[in-house]
């Protein structure tokens, strides 16, 4: 609750930002100082999936958590990723050399409204008390933990709540504990407010030269304005930052199978291996994410399919530790309770599952008409003639759903029709990454819509 | 050309681009895109406007709270005994072991005085006693008592 909290955070973040600059920048490569600005929103986040990753594999590795073993791996990462800009001979970014066009009417009218919106949100979080129930049950107390006991305590985490729950979260925490001096539980609610305004930034960034400002930035802040999205955006828990990760990636396999950069499959799978190390069901919409990329690039199956089965075997890679760890301990909860083919013995459950799922979806107070929108933008992309864009969407969509549906269906312990409240209602959780997504595809959808097809390589 | 001259052609211009009877179906698509951001401006400036108040609301709650309000967050909502956790955090030791004992279906308030009381750690075998609202009995004649209050709240030591 202190300025020594807030400016330990504010430091301990431009520390993360300057990981994922080094990252992009190898990754990538950036023309200029202007681009690197435009991009600083993704490479904020590219650093936040990747020091979660480190720092959750040194967990399970025992390696003691403090300043130490934050900093050693932000050093090895950033250089990691100069070395490899190096290497593949990206250029040093020009002092000059931005959009010569600057920023049109639109993007600066609702520039200035989003930075409102953010500076209203911080506001708000800035001494926000943790009230959320899932906060305080299980997912502070695992920062609290890993930052008090210097790792993660099997005897503690098995007494918690969900103890098979992934650690970059409580490892994020425990980090910005660290930064902030003392285990701060008000103040954390800027890191979180922290992840939203990288996320508003990062999707912004990506799409501003590829999408018109009409197109992007009304639907960018119709989702963000949505009530469940304005009332839960900056609990500290892992759902917000595990739709950013499942967002960033889908809309990056999307512009690869436009543009065919590998960056932008390289980075998609980071962020995909994040969702993993973020929640159990980033594993379902990872491989939702996977099979729609694969069955939309079918017309170039021997280009593409090599390519998403190697960014999907990364991003596995980056996850199985945590699992490693969690089943060698003998912790259980993870999957249902049913078995795989136990569902089968409870066929009276798939029909209210859906009915459950999409009432939640469509629900006006919790998302407004993001969802139906976002099928609107599909049809509309579909008649204008493209196809690529709009297949995927369909598919990441339309995947995302059965999965839902599947683990109403699955975990028989939920009572159906479910209608518990949305504070702690898991679909609505779930729910949320669909919405979310539509802040990154539906631009996409509508910019193919009006110009009648899909259309690559835009910079991005 | 004047200005409101230019400022005709402009608009016809762009109207052009989404007239649904010519060059179909692209101009119908297009006057359906035009439709589609005329609905999510509206709306969005709308909800952006009540977002912006929540928001406002909030922050003035959050400002207004006292310390106490803001460092028991959800405890508040449980209408857990503050005073008695107080003295909790205040008497065990930071890096001592606990045992909490409360009485039925208290999860929920396991839960909490689990993360409110971090870094000291429950442990079965603890020497510090947390009696909360447990039954009294439980507590034997072993227990050298710290503290207690009329809500039926007792912290104490086990000799031994």
């Amino acid at each position: 609750m202190s300025v020594r909290s807030l400016l330990g955070l504010a430091i301990g973040n431009l520390v993360v930002l300057g990981v994922g600059c080094c990252l992009l920048w190898g990754a990538r490569g950036l023309r200029s100082w202007a681009e690197l600005a435009r991009l600083s929103g993704l490479a904020y986040l590219i650093g936040v999936a990747t020091l979660g990753v480190v720092l959750s594999v040194e967990l399970v590795a025992g390696v003691p958590f403090g300043v130490a073993t934050i900093m050693v791996p932000c050093l090895v990462v950033a250089l990691a990723g100069l070395v490899l800009g190096r290497l593949l001979g990206r250029p040093r970014p020009r002092l000059h050399g931005g959009d010569p066009r600057g920023i049109g009417f639109v993007a600066a009218s609702y520039g200035a409204l989003l930075v409102v919106y953010v500076e209203a949100l911080f506001r708000a979080s800035r001494l926000a008390p943790l009230s959320n129930y899932d906060g305080w049950a299980f997912w502070v107390p695992k920062a609290e933990a890993i930052y008090f006991l210097g790792g993660l305590d099997e005897q503690f985490f098995g007494q918690l709540p969900n103890p098979t729950y992934p650690p970059l979260v409580p490892a994020l925490e425990a980090a910005a504990f660290h930064a902030m001096g003392s285990a701060d539980v008000v103040t954390l609610h800027v890191q979180f407010w922290c992840f939203l305004t990288g996320f508003v930034a990062a999707v912004g960034g990506l799409l501003a030269p590829r999408v018109h400002a009409a197109l992007l930035w009304p639907v960018l802040l119709f989702v963000l304005v949505a009530p469940r999205v304005v009332a839960r955006s900056l609990e500290p828990q892992a759902d917000f930052l595990l739709d950013y990760f499942f967002v960033l990636a889908a809309l990056l396999v999307g512009l690869w199978l436009l543009d065919r950069r590998a960056w932008q499959l390289g980075v998609a799978s980071l962020f995909l291996g994040g969702a993993m190390v973020t929640k159990r069901e980033g594993a379902l919409l990872a491989v939702c994410v996977m099979v729609a990329a694969l069955v939309a690039s079918w017309r170039t199956r021997r280009f593409a399919w090599p390519r998403i089965v190697l960014a999907g075997g990364c991003a596995l890679a980056l996850a199985a530790p945590w699992r490693i760890w969690f089943s060698s301990r003998g912790l259980t909860g993870e999957f249902p309770t049913s078995g795989f083919l136990g569902l089968f013995e409870h066929l009276d459950r798939p029909w209210p599952a859906l009915q459950s799922v999409a009432k939640t979806m469509l629900d006006y107070e919790l998302w407004l008409l993001v969802l139906p929108l976002a099928g609107l933008a599909i049809a509309l992309a579909l008649v204008s003639g493209a196809r690529l864009l709009p297949v995927y969407a369909t598919l990441v969509y339309g995947l995302s759903v059965a999965g839902f549906v599947w683990v109403l269906w699955s975990f028989t312990e939920i009572p159906l029709p479910f209608a518990q409240d949305e504070g702690v209602n898991p679909i609505v959780r779930l729910c949320g990454s669909l919405v979310l997504l539509s802040a990154g595809l539906v631009p996409l959808l509508l910019d193919a819509a009006w110009r009648g097809g899909d259309r690559g390589d835009r910079q991005g | 050309m004047g200005a409101s001259d230019h400022l005709f052609a402009w608009l016809r211009s762009a109207l052009g681009h989404i007239d649904p009877r010519t060059d179909r179906p692209q101009g119908f698509v297009r006057f359906g895109v035009a439709a589609y951001v005329a609905l999510v401006v509206a709306l969005g400036l709308i909800y952006f406007a009540k977002a912006v108040d929540r928001l406002g609301g909030e922050a003035s709650r959050n400002v207004a709270a006292k310390y106490d309000d803001r460092e028991f967050g959800g405890g508040n909502s449980l209408g857990v005994d503050k005073e008695a956790l107080t003295e909790a955090r205040a008497r065990i030791p930071e890096h001592a072991a606990y045992r909490l004992l409360v009485g039925h279906d208290a999860a929920d308030l396991l839960n909490y005085v689990r993360y409110f009381l971090m870094p000291r750690r429950p442990d079965p075998d603890a020497t510090w006693v947390l009696c909360y609202r447990c039954d009294g009995a439980v507590l034997g004649n072993g227990i050298h008592v710290v503290w207690a209050n009329d809500a039926g709240i007792t912290l104490g030591r086990l000799s031994g």
